[in-house]
Formats: structure tokens, C-alpha cells, sequence
């Protein structure tokens, strides 16, 4: 099995890798890669979401914004450190994102994509008119920001910080979309009654994503405004909407490689084609719509189907189940 | 005399102007097969979802182990230890059975979160336990080869397996199969009859069968429910039961069984 070996050494080498990349690369690179980072966390919140629980909620922008807001203005405005202030970020963003989910508890579809879409106009349009706190279009800088005394200016010293988080949230998320919680998501999506017979509780379920989902965009938020250091409300508008779509469709619905390949895709693409910048909201658009038509397990999808990527099964540790499965089948052959 | 288990009284169920099941009357004690048959159109799946909770009641009572159920939602009788199959085989597509399975169990996975999410072996013994009960499970149905495939890869009498699996992980107090032997051959009914046999005997596990091969359910049950026409006309032992001329009138009357 040459994928599988592929597989094994690719895991060993993986963090190894991830921690040597910013001794090789000029500013400008590790500040895609940062930003790919960040786009992992938002991808898997609405990965959880729109993938998993099959929820047409548009908010997710608006949720990052505000994450982003939180974390900035509670660093300048407020003088906290960062490390309070971004899962305050996470917090504030779960808090909103819960009260969109209250309408969700009742609408399908495109009631809910139209409900949602609003309420992220409004958090839109709240960033540019409060301006007593959120100083409207001027935008808001961050101050320069410590970490127990390390410096985190600059896209290198960042760099570490915005791993250590990625991937801690990438392995929670992981774990939350193989336990219960994570299958429930799924059974929701394609069967509620079925859900509801084997004792979900529906919305409860839809609640709880709901949360989960809006933490990970206000984490995302938080970290996107480290790493870009000026936010203004215009960075979380419809655009950046459509990027995230884009990610989890072209990426891969349903899928934890998902996430990390639409990051990497949708944030390394458009500085590939910076030149042609007036093409990328034409060409982001086109994409989504071949994907949705063509693909729509997206990149992810394929790879599971060609033997690329392993599969994903929604229990934990279940590797370990078919080992003692196969083995207990070869006993049973023997008798 | 067993326990009352199940009881339902007086339960109407009305779309629009329709009355799919009008006062119906059904009671299952504790280690019975019970059968519910009746014509086309009976009532019999509405019944059930009404019992499941899936449809509304106009009236009527439904209570489970002397606990009145009749305004709990359908997860909190799933939780309560009522489970149920499909008429038409209900899987997730994109699950594989061990999956499908799980979801049986859930209500019964607890661990706190943080021990879940933040275990430093990424190892859940609460998700370990949930895999041991599946594989009881699959054992005894004899369709632990399938456990990681996907419903599409299944055959026809798997898939039924994988849904029956999925209501008994559980171990429930009660299981509600809705036509189980729909599209089986002889030899495969043969089999379900065993199992349900089994299941009685072993588990002393209470059965309610709605099921067109009458052949099973007279064979199997030990007492039977017959609606027609959304009301119940006959019901006592298999025998009482196809003796009673009502009963005859019901299925004369529809040219598939007469």
C-alpha cells in the first residue's frame, strides 16, 4: 500500500516541517502562509456549518469581523494582551453567532441563508456607523503586541503563534467531528427524523453548531487582525463571504483536509494572479459555480476517492477498530 | 401476566379532514412480539409515527413503562428507550454502517466535553465502549464484514441488518420495525423470524411488528393488532385473530392479500 506509507510519513514529518517553514522564507511568504493559517481555523468553523451540519447560514463574515473588532479594540482601545483578548474574540463571535442561530432553530434553507445574510449587513453596517467604538471606515491598528514578553510584531515571530493555534484548533476540530456531536451534525443534515428517533436532540444540536462554528470565525477574526495589523469594516463584507464559500465548497465539504486544502487554494491563488486582480472576484465566482455543478465534494473528495488522502470516518480511533476487526476475521478463518 | 410496556389509548391522529388513525387502541406487554397488521391504507405507519412521536395526535394517550409520553418529543421517547426502523431503509449515505450504527448509541456516549476534546492519547473510553456495543451488535447479526462500507456497497438484506442494528444498539426497552421483511426472500424472512425469536427470548426485548407477510406475523407474534381504516377491528393471539370473521371481511376486501 504505497498511499498508506505515504500517508504514515507525511503525519511524522508534518510538525517537523510546519516548524522549520519560517526559518526559509522572506516576510513576504511566511505572511501567506500566516494568512492560510488563519483561513484553516475560519474554513473548519464553517466547515462545521454549511459541511457538516448542512446549515445555509451566511454569517460567517460578519462573525469574523467581529472576532477581528473584538480582538483589535480590546488590545487598543483597552490595552488587554493578546492572549486574553483573542478568546475574548472567540467569545464575543459565539455569543452573536448563538443569537443568529435562534431563527435557524425554525427556518430552512433560504429562509435562513436571507435571515442570516441581513443580520451580517447589519453587523456591517453597525462596524462603520458606531464609530464611537468601532471608529467607523478609519479602521482600527493594533498596537504593538507582546506574548509574555516575546515580540509578536512581524510575520515571523507571529508565525508561531497563529501555528500553535491552527493547529490546536485543528486537532479539537478533529476530535469534535468524530464524536457523537460530530456525527449527530451529519445525521441532521441528511435525515432528522432519523436524528430525532435515534435521540438527538435537533435543536439543541443546531445550537450548540451554531456556537461552535461562529468561535472558530471569531478566533479566525481575532488572529487575521494580528496578522494584518489595520482592520477596516469593508474587509467583511460580502467578499470575504464569497472566500469562504469558496473554500469549504472548492475544498472539500464534510472533510477536516477540506478546510486546510481550500485555505492553501484560496489564499495562495489570488497572490498568484495578483496582477490580475480586477479578474479574481470572476474567477473566485466561476470556480464556485464549476465545483457546486461538477465537484461538489470538492478537492477533498476526489482525493478520498483516488486513495490521495486516507478516509475520513466520523469515530475516533476507528483505525484501531478495523485492525482488531481484520484480525478477529483472519481468527475466525483460521477455526 | 407480563407488565404493560406500551400503551396507547384512544389515539386519533387527523390530516385535515382525514382520519388516518381514529381512536386506536393498542397495548404490548413487557417480552411480547406484537403484531400489527391490517389492509393498504390502514393506518398502520401512521400509528406508529404517532407513537414515535412524529405526527401530531388530536387525542388519545401514549405512555411507556407507566410514564405518559404523549407530549415528549421523538428523541426524548428515543432516550426513553423506544427505537424504531423504516418502512423503506433509512441510512446516511455517506456514513458507513459503523457510523450509521453509532448514531443508535448516541444519547448513551457521555463524557464531559473537556475529557473528550482535550484527553492528551486523544483516546475517549466512552467512544471505546460505543465501539465494543456496535461490534456486539454487527456479531450478532452477522454483518461485522460490512461494518466499513457505505450503505451503496450493501446488499439489499444488509442494509435492512444495518437499520435493525442501528434501533437495537441501544438495547432498548422497546423496538418499533416498520415492515422489516419488505423485499426479502423466503430463506431471509426465515431468518428474521429466528432473530426476532432470539431477540424475544434472549434479550426479553418487546417487539412491535407491522408487516405485510402475514405468514411472519402469525407465525412470530405472540398477540396481534389489526387495524383497518384507521380503527382497530380484532386483536388477540394469532389464532383469535384469523379466525375472526371481521378480520376476513378486511382483507377480502383487498385483492393483494385476499
Amino acid at each position: 500500500m504505497p498511499w498508506d506509507t505515504i500517508h504514515l510519513w507525511v503525519r511524522r514529518l508534518f510538525i517537523p516541517i510546519l516548524l522549520a517553514i519560517p526559518f526559509f522564507t522572506d516576510r513576504y511568504v511566511q505572511y501567506v502562509l500566516n494568512l492560510i493559517m488563519i483561513y484553516v481555523v475560519v474554513g473548519i468553523g464553517l466547515n462545521f456549518l454549511l459541511g457538516y451540519a448542512g446549515q445555509f447560514a451566511f454569517a460567517h463574515a460578519a462573525l469574523m469581523g467581529i472576532g477581528a473588532y473584538a480582538c483589535a479594540l480590546l488590545m487598543s482601545r483597552l490595552a488587554f494582551p493578546f492572549w486574553i483578548a483573542l478568546p475574548m474574540a472567540g467569545v464575543a463571535a459565539m455569543l452573536v453567532g448563538s443569537l443568529v442561530a435562534l431563527p435557524a432553530m425554525r427556518m430552512k434553507r433560504v429562509y435562513l441563508a436571507l435571515v442570516t445574510l441581513a443580520f451580517a449587513e447589519l453587523i456591517q453596517w453597525i462596524l462603520i456607523h458606531w464609530k464611537t467604538v468601532t471608529l467607523g471606515t478609519d479602521g482600527v491598528s493594533l498596537p504593538p503586541t507582546q506574548l509574555f514578553g516575546y515580540k509578536l510584531t512581524g510575520d515571523h515571530p507571529m508565525a508561531y503563534v497563529i501555528l500553535f493555534v491552527a493547529a490546536t484548533l485543528y486537532v479539537l476540530g478533529q476530535r469534535v467531528v468524530t464524536s457523537r456531536f460530530g456525527r449527530a451534525l451529519v445525521a441532521l443534515r441528511e435525515n432528522e427524523i432519523v436524528a430525532q428517533c435515534s435521540g438527538i436532540n435537533v435543536t439543541k444540536t443546531k445550537l450548540y453548531v451554531f456556537a461552535l462554528s461562529s468561535f472558530y470565525a471569531g478566533i479566525g477574526g481575532g488572529l487575521f487582525a494580528l496578522a494584518l495589523g489595520f482592520i477596516v469594516p469593508d474587509g467583511f463584507g460580502l467578499f470575504q463571504l464569497v472566500v469562504h464559500f469558496s473554500l469549504v465548497v472548492i475544498g472539500g465539504l464534510i472533510s477536516m483536509y477540506g478546510s486546510v486544502i481550500g485555505a492553501v487554494v484560496l489564499t495562495a491563488l489570488p497572490e498568484l494572479l495578483r496582477d490580475f486582480q480586477w479578474l479574481q472576484e470572476i474567477i473566485y465566482g466561476f470556480t464556485l459555480v464549476i465545483f457546486i455543478l461538477f465537484m461538489p465534494d470538492g478537492i477533498a473528495g476526489l482525493g478520498k476517492r483516488k486513495g490521495w488522502l486516507p478516509r475520513e470516518i466520523l469515530v475516533r480511533n476507528w483505525r484501531d477498530l478495523e485492525q482488531r476487526q481484520r484480525s478477529h476475521a483472519s481468527q475466525e478463518g483460521r477455526k | 401476566m407480563s407488565p404493560l410496556l406500551l400503551s396507547a389509548s384512544g389515539l386519533t391522529v387527523r390530516f385535515g379532514g382525514l382520519i388516518a388513525v381514529n381512536e386506536a387502541t393498542l397495548e404490548v406487554t413487557e417480552g411480547e412480539i406484537h403484531g400489527l397488521i391490517g389492509p393498504n391504507g390502514a393506518g398502520k405507519t401512521t400509528f406508529f409515527n404517532a407513537l414515535s412521536g412524529l405526527v401530531a395526535t388530536a387525542s388519545g394517550r401514549v405512555e411507556l413503562a407507566g410514564v405518559d409520553i404523549t407530549a415528549l418529543a421523538p428523541h426524548d421517547r428515543a432516550s426513553l428507550g423506544m427505537r424504531r426502523t423504516f418502512q423503506s431503509v433509512q441510512l446516511i449515505p455517506q456514513f458507513t454502517v459503523l457510523e450509521n450504527i453509532l448514531i443508535g448509541l448516541h444519547d448513551q456516549i457521555r463524557e464531559p466535553v473537556w475529557r473528550s476534546l482535550f484527553s492528551w492519547s486523544g483516546r475517549s473510553r466512552a467512544e471505546d465502549l460505543a465501539q465494543q456495543q456496535v461490534l456486539d451488535i454487527v456479531r450478532m447479526l452477522g454483518i461485522e464484514g460490512a461494518l466499513f462500507r457505505v450503505p451503496a456497497e450493501l446488499t439489499f438484506v444488509e442494509q435492512r441488518l444495518a437499520e435493525i442494528a442501528r434501533a437495537l444498539v441501544s438495547r432498548p426497552k422497546i423496538v418499533m420495525l416498520d415492515e422489516p421483511a419488505a423485499g426479502l426472500s423466503p430463506s431471509e424472512v426465515t431468518a428474521l423470524n429466528q432473530l426476532l425469536r432470539r431477540l424475544r427470548n434472549d434479550w426479553n426485548l418487546t417487539i412491535i411488528l407491522v408487516e405485510h407477510v402475514l405468514s411472519l406475523v402469525l407465525d412470530v407474534s405472540d398477540r396481534v393488532t389489526v387495524l383497518d381504516r384507521g380503527k382497530v377491528i380484532s386483536r388477540g393471539t394469532p389464532q383469535q385473530v384469523s379466525s375472526d370473521p371481521q378480520v376476513k371481511i378486511a382483507y377480502l376486501g383487498d385483492d393483494d392479500h385476499a
